[in-house]
């Protein structure tokens, strides 16, 4: 069972009564809200998700809670707290601000806590078994490059974590929906017809954010690991010519290892985990403004690259 | 394992026997994973499993959950290792010996209870007289005063045993500079000189000491039961129990500490720390011991009110559980904790400044979500 296989008021008491389990990749969730237009949401953007029904086999990762005040501000200016195990570690946000107080919640979740991976902050996407990395400051285009990717065949893994495991040196998806911000949103909607887009949220942290639902294929191959095996570190600029340029090993160390939430955690296994990267894939930057020609530019390129292809 | 079993119990019952961990269905062994998490006791579990072997039969999430805990317990003695490496060198050239305190101590000294304990920064001692010398070895080595306002100053050296923390200006760990175990303004106040005086080098080491065994049990126990540790209750006792353990083999242990601690003046804090860590961790004490302590217990209601307290501190409840009288038990060992350590006058005038102040706090943030 999918969760767009519950109807909204199925799916609203579960949520508000024993919580909704479902997995996403090497986690799962167990999640309990009590906020009203979560469900549309929730229904909406993870759809394609599949809920982890009774009896299930292994723990819950995340025991996750939405709530909102109990005191006087549920009449003025109400707010919706993120409870990861019982305690709010976040400062609370709007309450018609949900969807991205849990999104949020759940990558500051994951990065704390997920420590049994190398997690980088990049986005990942795929063909077949090879992965491709996009680490990238905020405002980069990381974002927006990786939905138009998705947009045009290639599997999402994630748009936030790169997961990736030490001893095998392979990354692991997760498929959660990328979170747009400010002009991309718009720029996806025109990009393609087929992205599934939630509502704006205006006015949080990162400017307006929305959410686009990952695709059904990479949901379905959320369990299909891959193997890094090309880096493009993204830089948008307007009316930049595109420049696709190999980056040499020793300087691409440092671009990797520095996008790392726990790269001193992992001591060993980290130095380890972030050379093979460097050492198996190859590295690039990426200087572009036009999307629809970036994405041509990095099919054109992982087409020719034949490394890591079963003869 | 009945459904109806609290979270606490389930707890307590595996945490002294980890071998049933295994048997627990698996929504148990979530909540005692999460319990433990949140105790800050996770990867003191899982370094138990892994001495007995019990770690191959888990789920693979469970294994996961125990593999992340391992190896933020792994950075985080490495962390103190080179801290302490690191503040070592600072004191070559000046002939202060380098006296670790609690987590430091208990790692360097290889205490087996170190092993996956979390730390998060290193406390050292010395004289009163050396603070100085002390404060300027470290500032000129890359610590530096962590910034206060002037009543936080104010209240760390008038007041208190330790100086402001001193942090590392590239590495950002944190070294606490004690000159006792307890405020100079506590009911209670240990000498330091006679701390001093037996201090006990570490095996291969130069220059590196710690409390002697008795003195730094005494030093867990005062912190757990006299001073505001409490609310980290369960993991302070798993520390105090540890030690009991480990040197508790020998006899001379047992023969030391309670005369010790009359010496000190911390029967009264050794007494509770004894009674909680055999009714809750099964401490094995020898039961001349448990016999001779009960001698500094206070009187009926008080030991009866201080046990109920103390327990509903130590025994967890279930995560997302918002426990009145838990809460009531740590707001009044919280007042008794501050009780005990100044005069009413200034315990008046310090929780006023504290509570104008988080409350200036609140409403600061307010207005800006």
């Amino acid at each position: 069972m999918i969760i767009a296989d519950l109807s909204n008021r199925e799916l609203t008491r579960i949520l508000n009564g024993p919580g909704l389990r479902w997995g996403s990749g090497p986690f799962s969730i167990h999640l309990k809200n009590s906020i009203p237009n979560f469900t549309d949401y929730l229904s909406l953007i993870y759809g394609g998700h599949p809920v982890i029904e009774e009896p299930w086999e292994d723990i819950a990762d995340f025991h996750i809670q939405l709530t909102t005040n109990s005191n006087y501000r549920r009449f003025w200016k109400p707010q919706v707290f993120f409870q990861l195990d019982g305690v709010n570690h976040l400062a609370p946000f709007p309450k018609d601000h949900a969807p991205p107080m849990f999104e949020w919640g759940w990558n500051f979740s994951i990065a704390g806590r997920a420590n049994h991976f190398l997690i980088l902050h990049n986005a990942v996407i795929a063909k077949g078994d090879r992965a491709m990395l996009l680490p990238g400051i905020p405002g980069s285009g990381k974002s927006t490059l990786c939905a138009a990717m998705v947009l045009r065949g290639w599997r999402l893994l994630s748009d936030e974590f790169a997961l990736l495991h030490p001893e095998s040196g392979l990354v692991f998806p997760t498929a959660r929906p990328i979170a747009l911000k400010n002009q991309s949103i718009e720029i996806i909607r025109e990009f393609s017809k087929d992205a599934i887009l939630g509502p704006d949220f205006a006015k949080t942290r990162k400017g307006t954010v929305a959410h686009m639902r990952p695709p059904d294929d990479s949901i379905k191959n959320m369990d299909q690991v891959a193997k890094p095996t090309w880096v493009v570190s993204p830089h948008y600029q307007e009316g930049q010519n595109q420049i696709l340029e190999q980056i040499p090993k020793e300087h691409a160390f440092l671009l990797v290892a520095a996008n790392a939430f726990n790269y001193e955690t992992l001591g060993d296994a980290g130095f380890k985990a972030v050379a093979r990267v460097v050492k198996e894939s190859t590295i690039f930057n990426f200087r572009y403004s036009n999307l629809e020609e970036a994405v041509e530019t990095l099919e054109i390129m992982t087409n020719n690259d034949k490394k890591g292809l079963a003869p | 394992m009945a459904k109806s079993k609290k979270a606490g119990d389930i707890f307590v019952e595996v945490w002294n026997k980890p071998a049933i961990f295994s048997t627990l269905n698996i929504d148990e062994q979530d909540l005692f994973l999460r319990i433990a998490r949140k105790a800050g006791l996770l990867s003191r579990f899982c370094n138990i499993l892994d001495t007995a072997q019990l770690s191959d039969s888990l789920t693979p999430k469970v294994k996961n959950h125990l593999q992340g805990a391992r190896v933020v317990a792994q950075e985080d003695a490495r962390m103190l290792r080179w801290e302490v490496n690191r503040i070592k060198r600072a004191f070559v050239g000046s002939d202060l010996p380098l006296i670790l305190l609690k987590g430091a101590a208990y790692l360097i000294s290889d205490i087996p209870m170190a092993q996956g304990r979390l730390v998060a920064d290193v406390d050292i001692l010395c004289k009163l007289s050396d603070i100085a010398q002390v404060e300027e070895l470290l500032s000129n080595n890359g610590w530096q005063g962590v910034e206060l306002e002037p009543y936080d100053q104010r209240y760390y050296r008038d007041w208190m045993h330790e100086i402001p923390p001193m942090r590392h200006s590239e590495r950002l760990t944190e070294v606490d500079v004690h000159h006792a175990i307890l405020p100079k303004t506590g009911r209670l106040n240990p000498d330091s000189k006679l701390l001093l005086q037996d201090i006990v080098p570490v095996k291969e080491e130069t220059n590196i000491y710690t409390l002697s065994p008795v003195d730094m049990t005494l030093h867990g126990v005062v912190h757990l039961f006299y001073d505001s540790d409490f609310d980290k209750g369960l993991r302070g006792l798993t520390d105090m129990d540890g030690l009991f353990r480990h040197f508790g083999k020998q006899d001379e242990y047992w023969q030391a500490l309670i005369p010790r601690a009359r010496q000190l003046n911390l029967a009264r804090p050794l007494y509770y720390a004894l009674q909680m860590g055999v009714e809750i961790v099964a401490t094995p004490v020898p039961k001349t011991v448990q016999e001779e302590i009960k001698t500094h217990a206070p009187i009926q209601p008080i030991d009866w009110l201080m046990t109920i307290l103390m327990r509903r501190m130590m025994i967890p409840n279930h995560p997302e559980e918002k426990n009145f009288l838990s809460w009531l038990a740590w707001f009044l060992l919280f007042i008794r904790s501050h009780w005990l350590r100044m005069p009413p006058g200034l315990l008046f005038k310090h929780l006023t400044k504290k509570w104008v102040r988080k409350w200036r706090f609140d409403v600061r943030n307010r207005r800006t979500v």
